[in-house]
């Protein structure tokens, strides 16, 4: 068999390193076969393409020393900054928040991990662990990890020295350039050759090519030069309307914190590519930054019914109809779930949940014991700690302090775990581990609200006033519309003026 | 709608001068502005109360810089100008309450010093001191006396060196007695506020009483050429025992023909007391302390604002007129007269900085401060008639000055007073409705009530079972942040802080029992030593005080050259004990390889 036909067809074949070592024999016949050198080059960067759409994460330095910034307090409901503000959203009083500040989402994605914390310590504070953390900046090492393997020698040397070449003679081939482009931003994840190259090779082909604009733009904008990368992606939308470019723009729009913008540029995306899932999903989740969940869950109904098995659609409604006090709903959602295979910790986690306060109690155990058995070392805790959920619905508390103890023991940063077990000791009447327990999980988390409230009505009622005030106002701080901690204040306001 | 209002806000004032490196900490009662060269070129006399660090001065400034300065001996709580005689230039003194005595500055210079006079001394404590001088009683019996004196008449009545005795440290006592007892004892009371009053003309440059109230419980109004005492009136009753002493002070009228004072007291009264009068007349009982008040010249009214976030106003009878409830603390107030639009208006410094000017009770401005004002005052400045000064907590200084052409909007209603009723009635509560699926399910749930119920207890019961096995294991591998019963009452929480790969673990311990110490632990780390290094791999813990959180930290490097990231885990241990007490597995985050791209 001819060896070029051979290494094309373990390529279709997404048989990349057999394709890439017929490559390197061919080339070390041949080394000025541009053909095999493409190949290679192609099968190299396959190796190792990651969907940045998806994986795109915003690094801490990102959040920070941000000088796109417009508003300092943006208006209500037009910024992802802070989702508390936004009219009609869900509270943290029936749908709890995550550790960055937001009412958690049916899926976990990069995004709904990177709240924007108030402070750099906060930030640095959340628990880093190998699943949570997140990167320092967008172009840090684990990027490049995802991306490339540049970071692993190669024998004989890398397969193109980038600092030898000579762009200029490659632009103005556009059957070279651009898979030469693709190799050195995903394989070598060089931006600034990268970079280099977009801007010869737009040059040469007189700035037609729309697909070199959403290249440069692309380039602009891991560089982080937002305003530059909307010019490139607006001219490139001129020329050619694709999804792409659509929700490339869109990422601009949110990396600039300009949700409004965002949405409108997938609007239009939607006018071109009528019901378009990718358009559809990214308008929900920008709802859902914005924590306008009733407008989030009716574009995810939308995908559902273009797309009846979209993972993330379902998810996301079946949350959003636990959390609306609708469990049935959810459950009904979940076992779609199950029915198309999916088969995890998470999924009977939440199964078992929406069996027993939808009242199905006959399932809700075993839920539950399938979920233990499928529990990884990261989400066992959460497990064990629903499970004592279930045993304070049952009114066995000393299965529901088990429970969370074992929760503690697997994760010993479960602010949420330490909160209950608090309220179960203040139960038995011993407040000093009450309180221990309360102090734990606010130090913990100190986005919940409940430690506080707890800590201040346990202050309050030994006569610790003092401190009760104190502790009301962090838990008034986390959630200013908590009723019953305003009115905790207002009581003890009372007892400080009165005279 | 809200930023129109703003900008319309604005306008009515120009930032005349911003130093935020002033570093002046003072009080309203504090600050004055007089015209003290009688050059027409009005000085701010402010007295700067110091960090704690620095000292007490008194500061002139003249125009926007400081003009001089002069040492104060103690911290002041008043400054008061005040013209003292007829004689010309026109030049005004300057009053400085600090302790018992009042210091009067003539031109900056001190020029009097006038003391209030001393109280009578009960008669048993002064023959108690006068037997340790003579060595008939020992120092143990004095104590013993004197306590049994305090008893009876209260502490307040004693002399101040008796209550200094009282207040030693037993082992300092001899020689506290071998110092003093060689001194006469004084009783002497200490100025709490002062104000000014009108002599005999309503003039402006006119001849002012001085108007000042004391710790025991009196006013006392003294004549500005002699020092005397005009008149004295006492706050409290002559049979009740109780002191009332006042806390801000505000007198207006002529002393020579009709004059009210009025005090708010620490107790929460609102006392009136009037010419002729040896005793005061309760007007109101405050529902909470004053913070801060102001007479109103027209009709006496009197505006108050309260610790409870609220300014009230009473009438000359003290009759409630209106209770305006704050968006914050009070800090300050100063009345703001404009006497082209013939009235006067009310300043509040807020809390957090906010400044609102009250025409009566409706708001007619607002004004942004950096931080809380503490010292607020309105009045001529340098050439200009109407300038707002302004002292925030952290000691900067702001001069604002009202434009001429300025005129605040006191007709316009305000919308807040006129709320829509039945606005609650309105809003809907979004109650899902119950879906079919879920009538479905109860009848599910109904038809099989009796094999549900059993299921689920059986699973209950298994659940029971795995718990316990769990809970065993976990106890048995010591995989416990916190001891169960029993044993120790030791909580441990870690964290991680970071970027990598050098990171700083931080371990608390806390001690959860009510009583019992914990002694002879430590905490040990377990690692994998290709992975981590650690700068202690074994931290000795002190005493464990019950209540108290015990940080220790430990720095922790990354020394794996891939980027892995592997589990720490943590234990408590004791000595001599082969298992350890508590134990946490930590997982390590992964450290971004920034510094090695």
């Amino acid at each position: 068999m001819d060896p070029i036909f051979l290494a094309l067809s373990l390529y279709k074949k997404r048989c990349f390193e057999e394709c890439v070592s017929t490559c390197t024999e061919l080339l070390d016949k041949n080394p000025f076969d541009q053909a095999v050198w493409v190949l290679k080059m192609k099968a190299l960067t396959e190796q190792l393409y990651v969907d940045d759409l998806e994986a795109e994460e915003e690094g801490i330095a990102e959040a920070f020393m941000d000088n796109e910034t417009i508003a300092e307090s943006a208006r209500p409901g037009t910024s992802l900054k802070n989702p508390g503000t936004s009219q009609g959203g869900s509270t943290q009083g029936y749908r709890p928040w995550t550790q960055t500040g937001r009412p958690v989402s049916g899926v976990i994605r990069p995004g709904t991990q990177t709240a924007r914390p108030g402070t750099m310590e906060q930030a640095l504070r959340t628990p880093r662990t190998s699943k949570t953390a997140r990167p320092s900046t967008s172009q840090s090492a684990r990027t490049i990890r995802l991306g490339t393997a540049s970071m692993l020698s190669e024998p004989g040397g890398p397969f193109i020295q980038l600092s030898r070449i000579n762009l200029g003679n490659y632009a103005a081939k556009p059957a070279l350039a651009k898979p030469l482009f693709l190799y050195i931003l995903y394989h070598e994840n060089n931006i600034r050759h990268a970079l280099q190259l977009a801007v010869l090779a737009t040059q040469a082909c007189e700035f037609k090519d729309w697909w070199w604009k959403v290249q440069l733009g692309k380039c602009y904008y891991s560089l982080g030069l937002m305003r530059e990368a909307e010019q490139q992606f607006r001219s490139a939308l001129r020329q050619h309307q694709c999804i792409e470019t659509f929700l490339r723009l869109g990422r601009v729009y949110i990396r600039l914190d300009q949700p409004l913008s965002a949405l409108d540029v997938c609007r239009t995306g939607l006018e071109y590519f009528p019901k378009e899932v990718t358009l559809l999903t990214e308008i929900a989740r920008i709802f859902e930054g914005l924590n306008n969940m009733t407008m989030s869950v009716k574009y995810y109904r939308e995908i559902v019914t273009e797309d009846s098995t979209n993972v993330e659609a379902i998810a996301c409604i079946g949350m959003h109809h636990f959390y609306t006090d609708q469990p049935e709903m959810a459950l009904r959602f979940y076992r779609r779930l199950l029915q198309m295979g999916l088969y995890n910790a998470e999924l009977f986690n939440n199964l078992g949940l929406c069996c027993f306060y939808a009242q199905q109690y006959d399932m809700t155990l075993s839920c539950f014991q399938h979920a233990l058995s499928l529990a990884k070392d990261d989400d066992v805790a959460d497990i064990w700690y629903n499970i004592g959920l279930i045993a304070i619905g049952v009114g066995d508390t000393r299965l529901a302090g088990q429970c969370l103890r074992l929760a503690i023991s697997s994760d010993s940063g479960h602010a949420p775990a330490y909160n209950n077990l608090g309220v179960l000791e203040l139960r038995k009447g011993r407040m000093n581990e009450a309180r221990a327990f309360f102090q734990a999980a606010a130090s913990l988390a100190p986005y919940l609200f409940e430690p506080y409230f707890n800590h201040s009505a346990l202050s309050h009622k030994i006569g610790d006033l003092q401190a009760s005030y104190i502790v009301i106002q962090k838990a008034l701080e986390a959630y200013p519309n908590h009723i019953p901690s305003q009115e905790l204040l207002h009581t003890l306001e009372k007892h400080f003026t009165i005279i | 709608m809200t930023s129109l209002r703003n900008l319309e806000y604005e306008q009515l004032w120009l930032n005349a001068h911003t130093d935020t490196r002033a570093a002046v900490y003072t009080f309203s009662s504090c600050i004055t502005l007089a015209d003290l060269n009688a050059d027409g070129d009005f000085k701010l006399i402010v007295a700067d109360l110091g960090t704690g660090s620095t000292n007490v001065k008194l500061k002139v400034y003249k125009g926007t810089s400081l003009h001089s300065e002069t040492a104060l001996l103690d911290v002041p709580t008043g400054v008061v100008s005040f013209y003292m005689d007829f004689s010309e230039p026109r030049m005004p003194a300057i009053a400085v309450a600090s302790g018992s005595n009042i210091y009067i500055y003539k031109n900056m210079r001190p020029y009097f010093k006038f003391s209030l006079p001393s109280m009578d001394v009960n008669p048993l404590e002064k023959d108690l001191w006068m037997q340790v001088r003579e060595e008939q009683i020992e120092v143990g019996v004095l104590m013993e006396l004197l306590n049994n004196l305090r008893l009876e008449i209260g502490f307040a009545q004693l002399s101040t060196q008796s209550q200094h005795l009282l207040a030693q440290d037993p082992t300092t006592v001899p020689s506290f007695v071998q110092q003093y007892c060689k001194v006469p004892i004084k009783r002497q009371t200490v100025v709490t506020c002062v104000t000014t009053l009108k002599k005999a003309l309503a003039d402006e440059k006119a001849v002012s009483c001085l108007v000042v109230g004391t710790e025991s419980g009196e006013i006392l109004v003294l004549d500005p050429e002699a020092f005397t005492i005009l008149e004295k009136i006492k706050l409290c009753h002559q049979e009740s025992s109780t002191l009332i002493v006042p806390a801000v002070l505000s007198a207006f009228g002529l002393h020579a023909v009709e004059f009210r004072i009025v005090a708010a007291c620490r107790d929460g009264s609102l006392r009136l007391a009037r010419r002729g009068w040896t005793e005061s007349k309760l007007l109101v009982q405050l529902p909470a302390q004053p913070v801060a008040m102001t007479v109103s010249p027209e009709n006496a009214s009197i505006t108050i604002a309260l610790m409870n976030q609220t300014l009230q106003c009473f009438s000359k009878k003290g009759k409630l007129q209106w209770v305006v409830t704050l968006p914050a603390a009070a800090c300050a107030l100063c009345p703001i007269p404009l006497p082209h639009q013939s009235t006067t208006l009310v300043a509040v410094s807020l809390n957090g900085g906010l400044l609102q000017l009250y025409n009566g009770r409706q708001l007619v401005d607002v004004i942004k401060a950096p931080q809380s004002v503490s010292g607020l005052v309105f009045g001529k400045f340098g050439q200009e008639e109407n300038a707002l000064i302004m002292f925030t907590v952290d000691g900067s200084l702001l001069v604002k000055i009202l434009k001429r052409t300025a005129h605040f909007n006191l007709q316009g209603g305000s919308t807040s007073a006129n709320v829509v009723p039945g606005v609650a009635q309105q809003i809907k509560l979004q109650i899902p409705k119950k879906t079919r699926l879920f009538l479905d399910q109860t009848m599910r749930e109904r038809d099989n009530c009796v094999m549900m119920h059993r299921t689920f207890q059986r699973d209950l019961f298994q659940l029971r079972v795995d718990v316990a096995r769990a809970c065993v294991q976990a106890l048995q591998s010591c995989n416990n942040p916190i001891s169960l019963e029993g044993a120790e009452p030791v909580k441990l929480s870690a964290q991680v802080l970071g970027l990598g790969p050098l990171f700083k673990m931080v371990i608390t311990l806390q001690n959860i029992s009510a009583s019992t110490l914990i002694q002879d632990i430590g905490i040990l780390f377990h690692f994998d030593d290709k992975m981590y290094s650690m700068e202690k791999p074994f931290i000795k813990v002190p005493i464990l005080l019950p209540g108290v959180e015990y940080p220790y930290e430990t720095m922790i490097r990354n020394i794996s050259e891939l980027a892995l990231s592997d589990q720490i885990r943590v234990m408590v241990v004791r000595e001599g004990q082969t298992q350890p007490v508590l134990a946490a597995i930590i997982n390590m985050p992964v450290c971004d390889l920034l510094g090695m791209v």
